[in-house]
């Protein structure tokens, strides 16, 4: 795909790519505290099954994913595995930053142990508030993510401010 | 262990009207075992036992427990009893940083809870006895030249990460502990956190708003700001 | 890599070992050389951020260290600079799957320290939701040990019947997860309308969920196979090691803090229930009480919605806490096992120490001696059915 790469697809064919990759998401769970289970909820519960939006909850290992889910406290004996699990996956390459921990500490942000942000490791696309988040918010935060990427230029990917659900 | 033992004067001043039996004979065979290693004593009628013993003692008082059938290990820890110099953004009523005392010798003035407590590190320990409901709180100072106590492991098996805990939250060295490396903090972390002089960063360069206000409500004008 | 195994226990240790060999001559005949197996810290089988570092021969673990902290936040050093009632809405969040149940201890230690006691309509509130957090909490636990032997059926029901009892949650807490709903001296609002019978048609759909998965998941052959006589944990060490809760209970220890050391401010004396124990001290015999514990805990609350008294469900307390100085320790049974405050206050706004004594971390404390023989997919089986909340043991 030299064309994508050079950023010269026709219109047409990015939109139908943008389509395919939007509905195609696979997802690595990136379950730390509390949220794990919010996530858990919204990705392997039947009331709020995920799947219906063409997401892929459980591929085997990040160099298989296209979008991670980091929910919890990142602490900082965490951080470098999150790092390096980050760098693992192909581009493009998306991540969700889910509850009030991972978005900027949350309850902790005077610990001594807790990163105060994923963000300060890794760049974000979508920002989940809450602590934990319920389900729909989060999969609100996905159909967000999902509408960025069916606009998205090629080219421009790194551009644009991060979503934050709710604001 | 019930049968009559004479009651053995508590040390601490106990004037309460109650009287706790279970507890009283408790202690009192803790005597006949430990004997001089019992510094310190208070019971709580109807609720709790804590016992204060020498470090030398501390391991000898496990022993005695467990055979007494104390079997249970509950947890280890440790308390700094120094109050910590960060002010009100910590813990304590004065920020010894901004006003430093003025005579340096002037050491500040320590309170330790039950059962007493000379130095400024204290191990305490809990352990049950699950057949007749009884517990009890062990409590032994540490020299602050030397913060070192004897190892639980021998007696009871589950203190191993405990002890690794209160080594590397308060520093204090468990001798004979085969494995006293971090149980929770990366190998690079500098400091043990719950020493009280222990700063959070975070809290030092911003004011916690849950002890004052420091946003108004919404729909409040900004005159509450710097309340 | 030093791994450690206590004196009083190294008998059963080899006998366990030296069967587990016999069945697996091969290893021990070819002596293939050793390698180190690294799991996780994020691995699906650790119920969050455990990492185990096990040295094999083989199949067969020759030595395990947990390596923890991954989720550390500094609970005990957070608590000491909160007020009191800023500390439940931490400590919420250790055990993230039984929320309430965490908020009771620290609660009773404060207001036995305070010597206040809620008024009866909140003890048995808060005795009703500390039981429902236990249904919540392990149900989900009975669903991912499906998970840890293969089936992924059970994960579903778990999360789909676990949703009936987080709305009744949510209902009267507003919050989903973290309730923090616990005040000192009582509760902070009364029950919704309507929520009593909702909460027995929960409670029915609950039992519906145990007769299911036992059906399902207890009588499946497989999993038999891969539970019985599997990570056997004998009393004495059990003790020594401080396991509680089911755990223990697996173990054959008959010993609930519900019943043998209730606290005041908690109501288990008023209902007709049952400690379940099982004598094997294996996998299936800790998931088997599991399971019995959530069919007690459906019956518990329907026996406290029945009684429930009415009146006020908050005692007269100061606008301001400050707890008088002393030390206390509460300890109630929670669903992972026994969980307990050490609280220390000198008079002020904030507690001066704050010990928290999770069940987790005393009950996995037990995994290098544990899993020390066993072969690799068992690791996977015994962690499971100790069910531990990383939260819980990092704090």
């Amino acid at each position: 795909m030299g064309l994508v790469e050079s950023g010269k697809t026709p219109k047409s064919l990015q939109t139908l790519l943008n389509m395919s990759r939007k509905y195609s998401l696979w997802v690595y769970q990136w379950g730390l505290a509390c949220c794990a289970l919010e996530m858990g909820a919204a990705f392997a519960s039947p009331r709020y099954d995920v799947m219906r939006l063409g997401v892929i909850p459980l591929p085997a290992s990040p160099r298989q994913a296209d979008m991670v889910v980091v929910s919890g406290t990142v602490t900082d004996k965490m951080a470098p595995a999150i790092r390096r699990l980050y760098e693992q996956m192909p581009d493009p390459k998306y991540v969700i930053s889910m509850g009030s921990c991972a978005n900027c500490g949350g309850p902790y942000w005077d610990s001594y142990s807790v990163t105060k942000g994923v963000d300060q490791i890794i760049p974000v696309d979508v920002y989940v508030p809450g602590c934990p988040p319920r389900p729909e918010a989060l999969l609100e935060g996905i159909v967000m993510l999902q509408e960025r990427i069916q606009n998205e230029d090629m080219q421009e990917r790194w551009v644009g401010e991060p979503i934050v659900v709710g604001s | 262990m019930s049968d009559e033992t004479a009651v053995d004067t508590v040390d601490e001043a106990d004037v309460v009207a109650e009287t706790d039996e279970v507890r009283e004979a408790t202690l009192a065979s803790l005597t006949d075992e430990v004997g001089d290693g019992i510094v310190e004593s208070h019971i709580r009628p109807n609720d709790d036992i804590w016992v204060r013993v020498s470090r030398d003692a501390w391991v000898d008082t496990g022993m005695a427990l467990k055979s007494m059938g104390f079997g249970y290990f509950s947890f280890l820890s440790a308390i700094d009893w120094m109050p910590s110099p960060f002010g009100r953004d910590m813990d304590s009523q004065v920020d010894l940083t901004l006003n430093p005392p003025e005579d340096e010798d002037d050491d500040v003035v320590m309170e330790t809870g039950v059962a007493g407590g000379d130095t400024r590190f204290q191990v305490f320990a809990r352990v049950n006895d699950i057949v007749n409901n009884r517990a009890i709180t062990l409590k032994a100072d540490l020299p602050d030249d030397d913060l070192s106590i004897a190892t639980w492991i021998p007696v009871y098996s589950g203190a191993n990460w405990h002890e690794r805990e209160a080594a590397e939250m308060f520093g204090i060295d468990f001798v004979g502990h085969p494995n006293l490396r971090n149980l929770y903090l990366p190998g690079a972390f500098e400091g043990n956190p719950m020493r009280k002089d222990f700063a959070l960063l975070s809290r030092r360069i911003k004011p916690w708003p849950g002890i004052v206000d420091v946003e108004p409500m919404p729909g409040e004008d900004e005159e509450g700001e710097d309340a | 890599m030093t791994t450690q195994i206590p004196d009083l226990s190294e008998q059963e240790q080899l006998r366990y070992i030296s069967q587990q060999a016999a069945d697996a001559r091969v290893n021990v005949e070819i002596e293939t050389e050793g390698m180190t197996l690294n799991l996780g810290p994020q691995h699906p089988a650790t119920h969050g951020t455990l990492r185990i570092i096990a040295k094999l021969d083989g199949e067969q673990v020759v030595a395990a260290e947990p390596v923890m902290g991954y989720m550390h936040r500094g609970y005990e050093k957070l608590a000491e600079v909160r007020t009191y009632p800023q500390v439940t809405t931490l400590v919420n969040r250790i055990d993230w799957v039984g929320s309430f149940a965490n908020e009771t201890p620290f609660i009773l230690a404060a207001e036995k320290l305070m010597e206040v006691e809620a008024p009866p309509r909140a003890q048995y509130i808060r005795t009703i939701l500390h039981e429902m957090s236990r249904i919540a909490n392990v149900i989900l636990g009975i669903g991912d040990m499906g998970v840890q032997v293969g089936a992924v059926t059970p994960i579903f029901f778990a999360f789909r019947d676990r949703e009936y009892v987080l709305n009744q949650i949510e209902a009267v807490t507003g919050g989903r997860f973290h309730p923090n709903f616990d005040r000192i001296g009582g509760l902070k609002d009364d029950l919704p309308a309507g929520w009593i019978q909702n909460t027995k048609n929960a409670m029915e759909k609950v039992r519906d969920f145990c007769d299911q998965i036992e059906e399902l998941m207890y009588g499946n052959e497989i999993f038999q196979a891969r539970t019985r006589g599997i990570g056997i944990i004998p009393k004495d060490v059990g003790l020594a090691y401080g396991l509680s809760g089911v755990n223990i209970r697996g173990s054959g220890v008959d010993w609930d803090v519900r019943r043998d050391n209730m606290s005041p401010g908690l109501v288990y004396d008023q209902v007709d229930w049952k400690v379940w124990t099982h004598p094997d001290g294996d996998s299936y015999s800790r998931m088997w009480v599991r399971l019995q514990e959530v069919r007690e805990g459906t019956k518990i609350v329907d026996q406290l919605l029945d009684q429930i008294p009415s009146g006020p469900i908050m005692a007269k307390v100061p606008r301001i806490i400050k707890v008088p100085a002393g030390e206390a320790y509460v300890e109630t049974e929670n669903p992972l096992g026994v969980m307990g405050y050490y609280v220390v206050s000198k008079g002020d706004l904030n507690p001066y120490r704050v010990k928290i004594r999770s069940a987790s971390f005393n009950n996995v404390s037990i995994t290098p001696w544990l899993l020390k023989g066993v072969y690799v997919p068992d690791i996977i089986t015994i962690l499971g059915s100790l069910y531990f909340i990383l939260g819980d043991i990092d704090r």
